[in-house]
């Protein structure tokens, strides 16, 4: 029997749901019709044994690359990148594992079970072979400090909040809505810049660990964006579900380019030495060419249109991930990996590809190599008059577009203040409160305390117990220390409290 | 010299270059079939080869299995073409309907009948035509038909559609005449009423959903295109910036001037400047630019072009210049749209 024969076959054993129904742990407002289009022509047993040979592929190039000790070959700059953005993205990876098995348990629509079931193995394939990546890292590279403690670093830092926030909507809410922000808005647009466009940077700067295990994370995303297709064209038949849609495609657009825009923008040019591209241009051909261009045009007879903010996004894509890289070195002392200062070089990279960048974020890249020595005995933080909250929705520090001319609001709501980053996400906010009220903003954890014992509270300091992790630059001879720290005596304080 | 490439199981005939890959030469001729990264990474563009002497680059090692490429199965977006013709099927590796495959666009065929023909200037001229009803021609903004050649069954001459793709039944082209020229000389014979014998529509230029701002250029009846697609932003409730550079050699060959400076009053996002190359300073009272449409463009934008995207239509010489001062001025040659009209005689 031929293959797809069986496979027809087999889609008429299903579950009588006359006893066994659906229990999905949030409802839709959607109308989901009981047919789609097969996204997923493939027998688990055949897929599962075309994944495992994937996988023997990534552990056997990253068994080579410890033989050829290609860790410490890298760029350290951008090996410092990998201690926080491996671990979002393997937070991206496990919460979409959750969101497979959520949308297998939403869906009666037999079809749609079988792609979701198949996504699911293939997230459960990403977030191991993250981890193995992190693990190969911390075994080999020169220096573990931050790779070791990723997860649990992950969970204390601000950066650790921007992923959680924004790969929650993976799991949590409508299944519609879930597969909209999963396959539709992150698969469909966004993982071309990360894990294709990303592995090249890696590429360049010289380590190949990185590149060969997202390269083969990007071959499965095939099924996953055909999930959403599946998904979409089945719902945007009922005209009743086209207003629901559009809302939300403007809510997870938004959100993720937020955070995904940053984490790429920030790691692929503001922790490489050698850059192969710009990002603006990457995400026009990605996320404006492909996802708008080509994937939402198929949308529109339907009335579905591409989001409204899109002329938004643009305008914060050419500034956000520089305000952004800034402000991840002003709060360097509470991060878990170090940050080489911007230097001439990279000073002409960047006015050629943004220009007007010298003007806009030179001086504070001047500023804080100046400040990096320790016998400096300051910090930039000390030279803001306060420091930015964290977007109550987003948590990028509100700083956005420009860090010269932040677009933060500020409001109360049931007796609370909250601070948002853009016009966008106070939208977001005010869609629906409650999903977003529950985190309090990170500065209020450590309002009033000495910096030195924030830092001893997250755990980011070296096994000596006083070197610290984060560092203002890449020498390892010449490191801060718990001490210098409690010399200068800053206090944090809460800038939503004054 | 091209190869010829067949994308079953729709039958499909076209053409492909050495140096373009499948998937390139399926999207290039307007054509759609599922892709993702473009590059080998994510297996979306899986096709069975049937037939032909490829080449396939080696970024696919992770998203082809052994099995699979023992199968013959291929991505489009990394196979070649080293020699002859070739056949793909995408039937068992990808979920496409005909009507995906076909962009949504079918050709079709009619006899439709003249109900007016404008005189705008000296040499350029607006036919209306009126297809049968049950024939609509639906088309996007920007796609070109092709008029059969009075007295003759083979001969076939390209216009570009200038009325709005809603009405459907109701086509208009703007023709320039050209002496000799065989389609457009007949066409002074013709009368309300004549028969014209049309298919389309064909071709891809129009605009692409971005937020980018625009720069139209055009020259001739190259305002065809544009205005038709002038039009559907209008009747869309476009809000994206549009700044329409028209050239011409002197005042009597501007024409539909009243319609666009009504469209500049009417909407803040557009911006109309005509340009006249062979009116020299005291021969005329002409007050607006002068010189050539893309010398003007040059002098009147005066900020970097690099996120915006230009649509160019007109003489050949009019798009390379035109392209070559964009890029100068830093727009990217992925967001630079052009349809040269080439007179066919």
């Amino acid at each position: 029997m031929k293959l797809e024969e069986v496979h027809e076959k087999s889609k008429r054993y299903d579950w009588g749901f006359d006893y066994a129904k659906p229990d999905p742990k949030f409802p839709t407002r959607y109308i989901i019709p009981p047919k789609g289009k097969d996204p997923f022509r493939s027998m688990m047993r055949d897929y599962a044994k075309m994944e495992s040979e994937k996988d023997n592929r990534v552990y056997g190039a990253l068994d080579a690359n410890v033989r050829y000790h290609n860790a410490n070959m890298a760029e350290p700059r951008w090996m410092e990148a990998m201690k926080f953005a491996v671990p979002c993205f393997t937070d991206a990876e496990y919460q979409a594992v959750t969101g497979a098995g959520f949308l297998i348990a939403s869906v009666k629509n037999q079809e749609m079970r079988q792609g979701f079931a198949g996504q699911m193995l293939d997230e459960i394939r990403h977030t191991q072979l993250e981890l193995a990546l992190r693990k190969y890292y911390a075994k080999n590279y020169h220096d573990p400090a931050g790779f070791d403690i990723g997860q649990r670093a992950i969970g204390n830092h601000p950066i650790g909040t921007l992923a959680r926030a924004s790969f929650q909507s993976f799991n949590t809410g409508d299944p519609v809505e879930v597969s909209m922000c999963l396959n539709v808005v992150l698969e469909t647009a966004y993982t071309n810049p990360l894990v294709v466009a990303l592995p090249q940077v890696a590429t360049v700067n010289g380590d190949h660990a990185l590149a060969t295990t997202f390269l083969s994370i990007q071959s499965d995303e095939s099924r996953h964006m055909a999930n959403g297709y599946m998904m979409l064209m089945s719902v945007a038949q009922e005209p009743d579900n086209i207003p629901f849609l559009q809302e939300s495609l403007e809510r997870h657009f938004w959100h993720q380019h937020m955070s995904m825009d940053t984490l790429v923008g920030v790691v692929s040019e503001y922790y490489a030495v050698n850059r192969p591209w710009v990002y603006r241009d990457v995400w026009e051909e990605w996320v404006v060419d492909d996802f708008v261009g080509s994937y939402m045009s198929k949308m529109d007879r339907f009335g579905l249109k591409p989001p409204e903010r899109l002329g938004e996004v643009a305008r914060f894509v050419d500034d956000m991930h520089h305000s952004a890289a800034l402000a991840l070195a002003v709060i360097w002392p509470l991060n878990f990996w170090r940050i080489d200062p911007m230097v001439e070089a990279d000073f002409e990279w960047f006015e050629n590809a943004y220009p007007g960048w010298t003007e806009r974020y030179g001086g504070l890249w001047d500023r804080y190599r100046e400040l990096s020595d320790p016998s400096s005995g300051r910090l930039l933080m000390q030279d803001l008059p306060a420091l930015p909250p964290f977007c109550q929705v987003c948590h990028c520090p509100c700083v956005m577009p420009r860090i010269d001319a932040p677009e933060t609001r500020i409001f109360d709501h049931e007796g609370t203040r909250y601070a948002v980053c853009s016009e966008g996400c106070d939208w977001i906010f005010h869609l629906n409160p409650k999903i977003y009220t529950g985190c309090s903003n990170w500065w209020a954890r450590f309002d009033r305390w000495d910096l030195a014992d924030v830092i001893l509270e997250l755990g980011y300091v070296r096994p000596d117990g006083k070197t610290l992790i984060g560092q203002p630059h890449l020498n390892a001879e010449r490191m801060w220390t718990i001490d210098d720290i409690r010399k200068i005596g800053y206090e944090i304080v809460d800038p939503l409290r004054v | 010299m091209p190869s010829k490439l067949t994308v079953d199981p729709f039958g499909a005939a076209l053409e492909i270059e050495s140096d373009e890959s499948i998937l390139q030469a399926v999207l290039r001729q307007g054509r759609f079939v599922k892709y993702g990264c473009k590059h080998g990474g994510c297996g979306t563009c899986r096709a069975e080869l049937i037939s032909g002497e490829c080449r396939l680059s080696d970024q696919t090692s992770f998203s082809l299995s052994d099995a699979d490429r023992s199968a013959g199965i291929v991505l489009m977006c990394s196979t070649y073409v080293d020699a002859g013709d070739v056949v793909v099927d995408v039937g068992a590796t990808m979920d496409l309907t005909e009507e995906e495959f076909s962009a949504g666009q079918l050709i079709v065929e009619s006899d439709a009948v003249v109900s007016a023909i404008e005189h705008l200037t000296h040499d350029i001229r607006v036919l209306h035509l009126d297809l049968p009803a049950g024939t609509p021609m639906h088309f996007a903004p920007g796609q070109y038909a092709e008029l059969q050649v009075p007295g003759t069954a083979t001969a076939w001459r390209s216009y570009s559609m200038s009325s709005l793709p809603a009405d459907a039944n109701r086509l208009e082209f703007i023709i320039k005449i050209i002496q000799g020229g065989q389609f457009s000389s007949p066409m002074e014979k013709f009368e309300v009423g004549s028969v014209v014998r049309v298919r389309g529509p064909f071709g891809q230029f129009g605009i692409r959903l971005s937020h980018r701002p625009i720069i139209m250029v055009a020259g001739g009846s190259g305002m065809a295109p544009i205005r038709s697609m002038l039009r559907h932003m209008v009747a869309s409730g476009n809000k994206r910036p549009v700044t329409f550079f028209f050239g011409a050699r002197t005042e009597r060959d501007l024409y539909l001037t009243s319609w666009l400076n009504g469209l500049q009053d009417e909407h803040e996002w557009f911006r109309y400047v005509p340009a006249l190359s062979d009116v020299e300073l005291g021969e005329s009272e002409w007050a607006g630019h002068r010189g050539l449409v893309t010398d003007v463009l040059d002098g009147v934008l005066e900020m970097p072009l690099r996120n915006y995207e230009a649509y160019l239509c007109g003489p050949p010489q009019m798009i390379d210049a035109a392209i070559a001062t964009l890029i100068r001025r830093g727009c990217r040659d992925t967001h630079i749209y052009f349809d040269r009209f080439v007179p066919s005689g």
